[in-house]
């Protein structure tokens, strides 16, 4: 055997850990749980690690099952600096919440590997198999608070609606397969390419299970319903994570199908996207104005900017592309943790509502924790010099290069209306008055180093570019 | 080929021939033995020694009225007798009974492999087909509409499934050492012919795997006696306390027929033991020897070895039924997870780490 | 194929069989029907309500954790049987694939064990 076997070797790190934090998880008392966050976080870090380690060699592997281009492990990247972030989070806020069980940490850890899966694979199979793992993890973490009706109501409503998703995911696979005769993205996007397909009507009918599968996921507009209720009931760091790890993690699959397996079938399947992308962009931006929880406007909001990302698809160069989404899907794992993380602090058990006094005047009782959910806001709406103002102007400018110019330009449309809900969050905190009666506990030192490091990651993204465009320069080069 | 469809038939006239007639001869073994055991006298009547008694159940379970409670859900109630038995009548296919022979028949060459069907996955067959019969035990348990049918049922299946894994494992390590999933393969292994027979390359014992592996046969053994509800693992039935669990409901024929699929089942595990442990037909060290026989004698020497063995092995199960008390539900369960899936994972992963020592070295 | 043909056979047989003798005992037996006869055993006592109750979500655990195990004792088959002849070409490596493997599953096991999933009191 040669060393391909270490082709996937992030991965086995992190289901080790995971599988060391269970173990453990057995052996320590109930008050040393949060040790375990530890362990897991090291797990994050080896595996991190690892990821550079493998980065010099791109590389299939497993009968071209897996793959380890620039594009995977960059994605590994954004899983692995969202997971860490969460994992960050969570230590604290599962002791507040009274959830503190070792099994999280395995089961983020495992999610985790099941994101990576899901980038590495280059067979529908083990894309499939890698959106399994992810999902059932967190079927599982949404209703962590078991005590919680609406935690165990949102892991309900997130299961149910995605097992139909992954049936049609795994419909979708079984009709391309029909169609094409293989299930590997390299042959499909040949086969597609030479136009040897079996059946026209098979492949229509696969891509538009697979769009929904996906869609789903990511949550697009018509498969979205999910998102508001699962995000806001789901333990606040468990969202943090899905909106940004397990986005992610779908995108990027969703790139690698769309963006080398039906590559030769760009002009076909971009008249349902574009449609796809502008109503969920539309939807998202505009219902998210009505919201009044942040945790809520969040939820909404991620949809939106799953539209954004769609755009990215829709542009259809490999390499443009998938760079712009990973650039943006990793500005965007930064900013959302954060913010969320910030919703974590401020919330007491139960709803953080807007104008309550969770906010108001946080600018006064907290300066620096104002400016970071500040920063967040600015960068999630896109205003420079942050990370989001990047990741969609790469996006926009992939769109026009594809002269795709009427996706942009409702792109920016929308980024003008989603100004004015995040900036209202920036208002109640900057102008209006603090309630008197109202005591903040200590911020923990995991959501200290969170808050610095996304603070640090948003403006790096957002202000130096170029270096993470130039990793990644060719991201897909093992297709081409 | 209407020669191949002919001594399919002959075959499987044979073999439903055997067991057939083993399954009466091990009730009536088992109530002669029991009376003797207990001090009674038994069945003694009908024929001498009682030797018809089990025609005569048979016959009078026919003329039973075929009671269908009004409770029952029909259709599955009436299935699930079948779903038993049919399952128990095929998992016996793959064993073979003798070694493959060639005679000339009306100037024919015939090859004849005492075995009803060759096929290459043998013992993954056996287990296959017979887990199906757990099928017949749910549906009996459910569809009776009875508390203690339902127990009953759930009861079964759950050991049924438990004890599964064990044998499972148990099976894995003589696969292992056999390299095949034929069940001809794993006896011709067993064959003693002055050098595989011995242990480690060591001790000069016989072939049967039973001295190779007995961990594994000990639990194969039991887990046999658990798939096949006998005591001390008939829980299912525990007539103290589940009257007669999922066939409580079942009279005339169809009773019958849950009783005729136990004893089908236990004469096939009876049969799988000696093929996987106990040799099939080897005869320990005078293998040598039978295979310098004649054909025929050869044959009939191996096929006589083969039934005494399972006479022997049948006989133990019926000593075993009447000797032991019945586990506890949660002690059965314990056994079957915490106890025999370990010993037997670990005995896998013994037997992998002596393998790999004596062939990579 | 061919060598399934008997297995083909033996099933038809015994599904003949199976009719035969529940068609025979349905005809051969007399018929006196009454309602009693034909009502729930429960003891000789009149059945309290419907048999089809709740029972112990134990039995529902056993079912998913049989499945789980059993699918990796049925992974293992494949391999048990090339132990032998892949050993001298892969050497220990076809050792250590089943054993983490096993593992995984073991520590997969453990967790079961210590949250009390196999407990039946």
């Amino acid at each position: 055997m040669d060393n391909t076997v270490f082709t996937l070797l992030p991965l086995m790190i992190l289901v080790g850990f995971s599988l060391l934090v269970l173990v453990a998880d057995m052996m320590l008392a109930r008050e040393q749980r949060p040790a375990l966050g530890i362990v897991a976080l090291i797990g994050v870090i080896v595996s991190l690690i690892s990821c550079s380690w493998l980065w010099n060699a791109p590389q299939t592997a497993w009968s071209d099952m897996i793959v380890s281009d620039h594009f995977a492990l960059f994605s590994y990247i954004i899983f692995l600096v969202s997971t860490g972030l969460t994992l960050l989070l969570s230590m604290r806020y599962l002791s507040e919440e009274d959830i503190q069980f070792g099994e999280y940490y395995a089961l983020l850890l495992l999610a985790a590997t099941g994101a990576m899966l899901m980038a590495s694979g280059l067979d529908l199979m083990t894309i499939f198999i890698g959106l399994e793992i992810l999902s059932i993890s967190v079927y599982i973490l949404a209703g962590f608070a078991r005590r919680n009706e609406r935690s165990l109501e949102s892991a309900l409503k997130y299961f149910l609606l995605g097992a139909f998703a992954t049936g049609f995911f795994l419909y979708g696979i079984a009709m391309v397969y029909g169609a094409t005769g293989t299930t590997n993205i390299k042959v499909i996007s040949q086969v597609v390419s030479e136009g040897t397909i079996r059946s026209q009507s098979f492949l229509w009918i696969g891509i538009a299970l697979l769009v929904a599968g996906f869609g789903f996921k990511v949550a697009l507009f018509p498969f979205h319903v999910w998102t508001p209720d699962v995000y806001e009931g789901a333990p606040t760091s468990v969202t943090a994570f899905m909106s940004t790890a397990v986005k992610a993690a779908g995108f990027a699959a969703f790139g690698r199908v769309f963006l080398s397996a039906l590559q030769p079938m760009h002009a076909d399947w971009t008249g349902i996207l574009w449609i796809l992308a502008v109503f969920t962009m539309f939807f998202g931006n505009i219902t998210a104005i009505a919201q009044r929880s942040v945790k809520r406007m969040l939820a909404y909001s991620s949809i939106a900017h799953a539209g954004y990302m769609l755009i990215a698809i829709i542009a259809g160069d490999a390499n443009l592309s998938s760079g712009s989404l990973l650039f943006y899907l990793l500005g965007y794992a930064f900013t959302n943790v954060a913010a969320f993380g910030i919703v974590i602090y401020l919330s007491r058990k139960g709803e953080t509502e807007f104008d309550g006094k969770d906010y108001a005047g946080l600018a006064i009782r907290h300066p620096w924790l104002a400016f970071v959910m500040a920063v967040c806001m600015v960068s999630l709406a896109g205003i420079p010099p942050t990370a989001g103002f990047m990741g969609k102007f790469y996006i926009f400018s992939a769109a026009i290069k594809a002269k795709f110019y009427w996706l942009a330009v409702l792109g920016v449309i929308n980024s003008v209306i989603s100004v004015y809900y995040y900036l209202r969050v920036i208002f109640v905190m900057y102008f209006e008055k603090p309630a008197a009666d109202y005591v903040h506990g200590t911020l923990s030192l995991g959501m200290k180093i969170v808050l610095i490091l996304s603070v640090i990651g948003i403006f790096q993204l957002g202000t130096v570019p170029g270096s993470v465009m130039a990793l990644l320069q060719n991201s897909m080069m093992v297709f081409q | 080929m209407p020669v191949d469809l002919l001594l399919i038939g002959v075959k499987a006239a044979i073999f439903l021939g055997i067991w057939l007639t083993l399954v009466p001869a091990m009730v009536l073994v088992e109530r002669r033995l029991s009376a003797f055991m207990q001090d009674r006298l038994g069945p003694n009547r009908v024929g001498p020694f009682g030797i018809v008694q089990p025609i005569a159940d048979a016959l009078k379970f026919f003329f039973k009225e075929d009671v269908i409670p009004h409770h029952v859900d029909k259709a599955l109630y009436l299935l699930a007798p079948a779903a038993i038995l049919i399952p128990s009548l095929v998992t016996f296919s793959v064993i073979p009974l003798t070694e493959p022979f060639g005679f000339s028949l009306f100037g024919q060459d015939i090859h004849f492999k005492f075995q009803i069907a060759d096929v290459s996955i043998g013992i993954l067959f056996v287990f296959a087909v017979a887990s199906l019969g757990v099928y017949g035990i749910v549906l009996g348990g459910w569809a009776s509409n009875n508390k203690y049918s339902l127990l009953g049922g759930l009861r079964s299946s759950a050991q049924m499934i438990s004890y599964e894994i064990a044998m499972g494992l148990a099976a894995l390590s003589v696969l292992m050492m056999a390299g095949s999933l034929s069940i001809f393969d794993i006896i011709q292994m067993q064959i003693f012919n002055g050098e595989t027979g011995k242990l480690f390359g060591v001790l000069p014992v016989s072939g049967w795997l039973i001295f190779h592996q007995p961990l594994a046969a000990l639990i194969f053994i039991i887990a046999v006696f658990a798939e096949t509800n006998r005591l001390p693992f008939d829980l299912p039935e525990a007539e103290q306390e589940l009257v007669g669990g999922y066939h409580t409901e079942y009279g005339s024929m169809k009773f019958a027929a849950f009783f005729m699929a136990e004893y089908c089942n236990m004469v096939t595990g009876s049969a799988l033991i000696i093929a996987l442990f106990l040799g099939g037909w080897s005869t320990l060290f005078f293998d040598p020897w039978v295979a310098g026989l004649p054909v025929f004698f050869k044959i009939f020497v191996q096929f006589s070895v083969f039934m005494t063995k399972l006479i022997v092995v049948l006989f133990f199960f019926v000593v075993v039924r009447w000797t032991l008390p019945r586990f506890r539900y949660d002690q059965l369960m314990n056994l079957g997870w915490k106890v025999f899936f370990e010993l037997a994972l670990l005995n896998v992963v013994i037997t992998a780490v002596v393998i790999g020592f004596m062939s990579v070295s | 194929m061919v060598e399934y043909l008997p297995i083909l056979v033996m099933f038809a047989i015994a599904i003949a069989m199976a009719v035969v003798i529940l068609v025979l005992t349905h005809l051969l037996g007399p018929r006196q029907d009454d309602p009693v006869k034909l009502s729930m055993y429960e003891s000789g006592v009149n059945p309290a309500q419907d048999s089809k109750v709740r029972f112990s979500v134990k039995f529902y655990l056993v079912a998913i954790l049989f499945v789980l195990f059993d699918i990796e004792v049925v992974f293992l088959y494949p391999w048990a049987v090339t132990y032998k002849t892949l050993l001298s070409s892969l050497g220990w490596l076809m050792f250590w694939q089943m054993f983490i493997f096993v593992a995984v599953l073991l520590v997969g096991f453990g967790y079961v064990w210590k949250k009390g999933g196999l407990q039946w009191d």
